[in-house]
């Protein structure tokens, strides 16, 4: 891949829930931050995620979710992530999510989980980190 | 690279998705695949969509891959979306309007982001085109930037070209002004059950030479000639729609004429016209890129200072200042010493 175009976020958010408020903040701070987002919009399939994360080559998933489905959900992207062989794509996590979910959340291959409180610098230097250490 | 073909060839998305990241950016790989695309595509139709932002070009794109699909077409998509001019950074939104065909193998959409290019389109736009027909997707759409007045890439790059209006975007006077409607094979009303689309309609028709219809109200209108000569090649005949993208209404006839007028593009005459003006384009594109990097290098370089000051004690005019920077940056393009990291300039 080029080093000259910078990297491609996809921000979903999955399931029954139509609280975007969060993912469009962050898909406007992505942007300011010179990432190329692509957003998905609400109510998305995990099917149509992994599709949409594959046709569009991103390096990084980060998904949202306030409705308390997570574990299921997150679960389903993850496993269409190793079915489909793309596990070079990084996976973030981010919503209401009760701490004693974010060790198995992490089991399934999502590099950070950020609940409520988590601030915009804490998320993008993160952000950073995980896609400097992989060029 | 002959690993990369074969695997678009037998269907792999990823292949296809790495590729256009490819084509995307520069290097000497991505090099060698835009020259074998070049070589190996040209026969899929290309179909332009253009028009400003909010006129309902996303929602459109989608209700035409819906039908085509039905149709038992294999579609893809090129969407462009502009980039930050201050960060670099995009939102690539287009395909939010897309989102029911994310699972039909069937469809590939891709969206690009314009890289600071003007004119509507970004420079990966060709390649990721020729990449869809190279992977058997027959039509390709594309959908540029929402576009003002003055960007009008997309027209010679697509063999139909429509372009998107919606009521309430001004008077007749701006449709008078030269520019968008200039390019048109089709031009579209979306959100017809909009007040004002009637009236759009007509001062289209008039426009564009047709005589003030009466009742356009809402259904395929005829055909007008340009210039309001009775031409009768059919390709200077400029089609005109009123549609609703959302609810679908009118828009299996507007795809109807679409295929039409495409086929009526496809003599061989007018494919090696059409192929000829899309290979002037990307050339005038290249040769512009590099001549405008080359140009930026003088005018951030060594030789400017020295040349200011000849110009502040009035020892040249303007005009020879120009001349020089121009000899200059030509110079520096038949010795680019520029470093392969650096993208055009801003």
């Amino acid at each position: 891949m080029s080093t000259n175009t910078p990297k491609r976020i996809l921000i979903g958010k999955v399931g029954l829930d139509g609280h975007d408020r969060g993912a469009k903040f962050l898909v406007r701070a992505l942007r300011n931050a010179g990432y190329e987002v692509i957003y998905t919009g609400i109510r998305r399939t995990p099917e149509q995620i992994v599709r949409t994360a594959i046709d569009e080559d991103v390096d990084v998933i980060g998904l949202s979710l306030l409705s308390g489905a997570h574990n299921e959900l997150f679960a389903r992207v993850a496993q269409l992530i190793e079915e489909e062989q793309a596990e070079d794509i990084i996976m973030f996590a981010g919503g209401t999510i009760p701490d004693k979910d974010i060790p198995h959340l992490k089991s399934l291959g999502f590099r950070q989980v950020f609940t409520p409180g988590a601030s915009l610098s804490e998320i993008l230097s993160a952000l950073k980190e995980e896609l400097g250490g992989g060029e | 690279m002959d690993a990369i073909v074969d695997n678009i060839r037998r269907g792999d998305r990823r292949s296809l998705a790495r590729a256009m990241s490819l084509v995307d950016g520069v290097s000497d790989t991505s090099q060698a695949l835009k020259d074998h695309l070049r070589r190996s595509t040209g026969k899929v139709p290309w179909w332009g969509f253009t028009g400003p932002p909010g006129v309902g070009k996303s929602t459109l794109i989608d209700a035409l891959v819906d039908m085509l699909r039905r149709r038992g077409k294999r579609v893809g998509v090129v969407a462009i979306d502009p980039t930050s001019p201050l960060s670099d950074g995009a939102l690539l939104g287009d395909r939010v309007r897309m989102m029911r065909h994310a699972e039909d193998g069937d469809v590939f959409i891709r969206s690009l982001a314009t890289h600071h290019r003007e004119g509507g389109l970004s420079d990966a736009t060709i390649h990721c085109a020729r990449l869809l027909e190279l992977a058997d997707y027959d039509p390709v759409l594309i959908e540029t930037v929402g576009v003002g007045q003055n960007e009008v890439d997309v027209a010679p790059l697509a063999d139909v070209c429509t372009v998107i209006l919606a009521p309430g975007f001004g008077d007749d006077i701006q449709l008078t002004k030269a520019g968008l409607l200039e390019i048109a094979d089709c031009v579209v009303v979306n959100k017809c059950d909009l007040p004002g689309s009637n009236r759009l309609l007509k001062e289209i028709h008039r426009e564009l030479g047709g005589l003030p219809t009466a009742a356009l109200a809402y259904e395929k209108d005829t055909k007008v000639d340009r210039a309001g000569d009775a031409a009768e090649s059919t390709t200077d005949a400029v089609e005109i729609f009123g549609i609703e993208a959302k609810s679908g209404k009118n828009v299996e006839e507007l795809l109807d004429t679409l295929f039409e007028m495409d086929a009526a593009a496809r003599t061989p005459d007018e494919r090696r016209r059409r192929n000829e003006r899309r290979v002037l384009s990307e050339i005038r594109r290249g040769a512009t890129v590099e001549y405008r990097r080359a140009l930026e290098g003088e005018l951030s370089g060594d030789g400017m200072a020295e040349l200011l000051d000849t110009l502040q004690r009035g020892e040249c005019s303007v005009e020879s200042a120009v001349a020089q920077l121009v000899t200059k940056a030509a110079d520096r393009v038949r010795q680019p010493e520029v470093s392969e990291n650096d993208r055009e300039p801003k």
